[in-house]
């Protein structure tokens, strides 16, 4: 199973490369059937990717969300999915261009890291695993859209010189309610990754709150979208200070989940 | 406006809060990336000197609990409070214009997730000042008193299951707690690492684990005493309090690594060997490593180290606001969903134009 996986993680990364070369053809070429086809690929390097997620599951015998791996393929796997929902949602296709980079990123840093299956430690060994890291990476994979549509957003009017973009890019309003929408399932599913997260916390390590990196870090993303949603709603501070906080809320949660465990250990760092 | 009105505006204000918010995202970022609760000396070590002054002088060695800390906590409680007391009656007037219960219920997205985080603020700060904590750790067969909860603790039997690859499945202590204001029998439960016990309104956690080993002391070829002492832990001699025998550590597969200094090539008990220190009168006499069987003479005075076995130690808390506080987090989320999910027609209508 593992080394079904493994071949299928390759084929993953190559359509999604292949569909991030597809889309900026599309908007180089300004031809629609390229969009078409880089989301057909993109939806493809999907499907396998999810049976990669299920393989790697059953090889390993248990949730394929508890090393950095593990953690990483998923997070690529819930930016996809979710840019492909927003996409298909809002006919917006030019942000394919936009977050197909950022998948393929995240998933070649995946690739970067040890797939040696490891035993759980008793501390992992909980129901609560699956709540807390699934719904992290749905909050991760939202923030990840909502990060795009903030550049969008900045490069709007710079991208007006570029008639095909200014037609194909929705008016900065229609961003700023679409990254809105991506922030709002973000914000609602980190925290309940944060309550979920506690609750675990409380059973294994008998305290709901440590103030360990990783618990700050999360804390910390959450006040960043907490303050977009409150700028957002301020008159004058909505678009341009709230995309902006989009960009920083998202690197908030790179940081979160690689820079905390790369610069600062604590009891998250399972490595 | 009086100065007064004006501060009163301001500290109930939107503009307060995210003010607010910014710094406590600032704070939290410093206390993530000082370590936490360290000594002067240990700060020296990793920073300067005079880094290590600032961090003692701006508590940013235990940031989360510092005084500006509590602070922007309780203006951000505040804001809140006044925030959501301030938008009540405007709240309750459109909520009786709407026409269906999903309308009516979409003005209080804000007010719920409001009420929630101070729910959340509040059940946290109550419980880190009203917790009880404690800790126990023996080898079965042993009992202990825990701290002043009037319970004493016997430890009947602790387990290490081990995978095929020695890699470590679950700890699981049995624990016998007794009461001693009541003469019922006492009460048995089994705790494990994400399986907690609840006896006597207490909550027993499965913490850690560690070696521990049998150290008998002769005199003069006559047994003087005998116990069972956890590595970290110390043995008085009981006929001469000022000669302390401590525990170090103990190694069950003992190799002498140049360079490095005494390690265990594995958890498997194959070369069992202890590190020791002698004290007396608090200065220390010596510390060397005692091999299995091997006598550690001191005047009269001979130290046997025997039987290594794991001990359990279990963690005991009491936070009785620990609900308090997840119900805030559950009303975050209650309130997040009607914010984000449950709009009122002219926001949709707002939505929809653009």
């Amino acid at each position: 199973m593992l080394q079904v996986e493994n071949t299928l993680f390759t084929i993953v990364m190559i359509s999604y490369f292949a569909s991030m070369v597809l889309y900026f053809i599309y908007i180089a070429a300004k031809k629609e059937i390229f969009s078409k086809i880089a989301f057909a690929l993109q939806a493809f390097g999907f499907v396998l990717h999810t049976v990669a997620i299920v393989c790697r599951g059953i090889g390993a015998g248990r949730l394929p969300l508890t090393n950095q791996y593990e953690f990483a393929t998923s997070f690529a796997w819930g930016l996809c999915l979710l840019g492909m929902i927003f996409i298909l949602r809002f006919k917006f296709y030019v942000m394919g261009a936009f977050i197909s980079p950022v998948v393929f990123l995240m998933i070649g840093y995946a690739a970067m890291q040890s797939k040696e299956v490891r035993e759980l430690m008793p501390a992992l060994r909980s129901g609560w695993l699956g709540f807390h890291v699934s719904t992290a990476i749905i909050a991760y994979g939202a923030f990840g859209v909502s990060f795009v549509l903030g550049i969008i957003f900045l490069l709007r009017d710079k991208l007006r010189e570029h008639g095909f973009l200014d037609q194909h890019i929705p008016d900065k309003q229609k961003l700023d309610l679409i990254e809105y929408r991506s922030v709002a399932l973000g914000m609602l599913f980190l925290s309940f990754t944060i309550i979920t997260g506690a609750i675990w916390a409380e059973r294994a390590w008998g305290s709901y709150w440590s103030w360990d990196p990783k618990e700050t870090w999360s804390l910390v993303t959450w006040i960043i979208y907490a303050i977009y949603l409150h700028l957002r709603i301020r008159r004058g501070y909505k678009g341009k200070s709230a995309a902006i906080f989009a960009v920083i809320g998202f690197i908030c949660v790179l940081f979160t989940y690689i820079g905390v465990n790369t610069f600062i250990p604590g009891i998250h760092s399972y490595k | 406006m009086t100065v007064r009105k004006g501060f009163f505006k301001f500290i109930s204000s939107m503009k307060f809060a995210v003010i607010l918010l910014g710094v406590l995202a600032a704070v939290c970022c410093i206390g993530s990336f000082v370590t936490q609760n360290q000594t002067y000396a240990w700060y020296t070590a990793r920073y300067s000197e005079r880094t290590a002054a600032l961090i003692l002088a701006l508590h940013l060695d235990d940031v989360f609990h510092s005084w500006y800390f509590i602070l922007i906590s309780g203006f951000l409680c505040l804001n809140l409070l006044l925030c959501n007391v301030l938008r009540l009656p405007a709240i309750i007037r459109k909520t009786r214009g709407g026409t269906s219960f999903r309308e009516r219920l979409g003005y209080w997205g804000a007010w719920i997730t409001h009420v929630g985080v101070l729910l959340l603020i509040l059940g946290y700060s109550l419980g880190q000042i009203t917790y009880k904590e404690y800790a126990a750790y023996g080898v079965p067969g042993q009992s202990m008193a825990i701290g002043d909860t009037g319970l004493v603790m016997t430890i009947d039997d602790f387990r290490i299951d081990l995978r095929q690859d020695d890699t470590v499945e679950q700890y699981t202590s049995e624990i016998t707690v007794y009461d001693l204001a009541s003469s019922s029998e006492g009460r048995k439960a089994k705790v494990s690492v994400n399986n907690p016990a609840d006896l006597y309104g207490y909550r027993f956690y499965q913490n850690s684990t560690g070696w521990a080993a049998d150290v008998s002391i002769q005199k003069d070829g006559t047994d003087l005493q005998k116990d069972t002492v956890c590595a970290g832990d110390y043995l008085v001699v009981a006929d001469k309090p000022d000669l302390v025998v401590y525990f170090n550590a103990f190694y069950p597969d003992y190799v002498m690594v140049p360079g490095k200094g005494p390690s265990s090539l594995s958890g498997n008990i194959n070369n069992p060997a202890y590190l020791y220190s002698v004290y007396f009168r608090g200065q220390i006499l010596g510390m060397n490593v005692l091999m299995q069987d091997e006598v550690l003479t001191i005047d009269e005075y001979s130290v046997r180290f025997s039987n290594p076995q794991s001990y359990t130690l279990i963690q005991i808390k009491k936070d009785s606001f620990t609900r308090f506080a997840l119900i805030g987090g559950l009303v975050i989320l209650v309130g997040l969903i009607v914010s984000f999910y449950v709009k009122p027609p002219k926001r949709k209508e707002e939505d929809a134009s653009s």
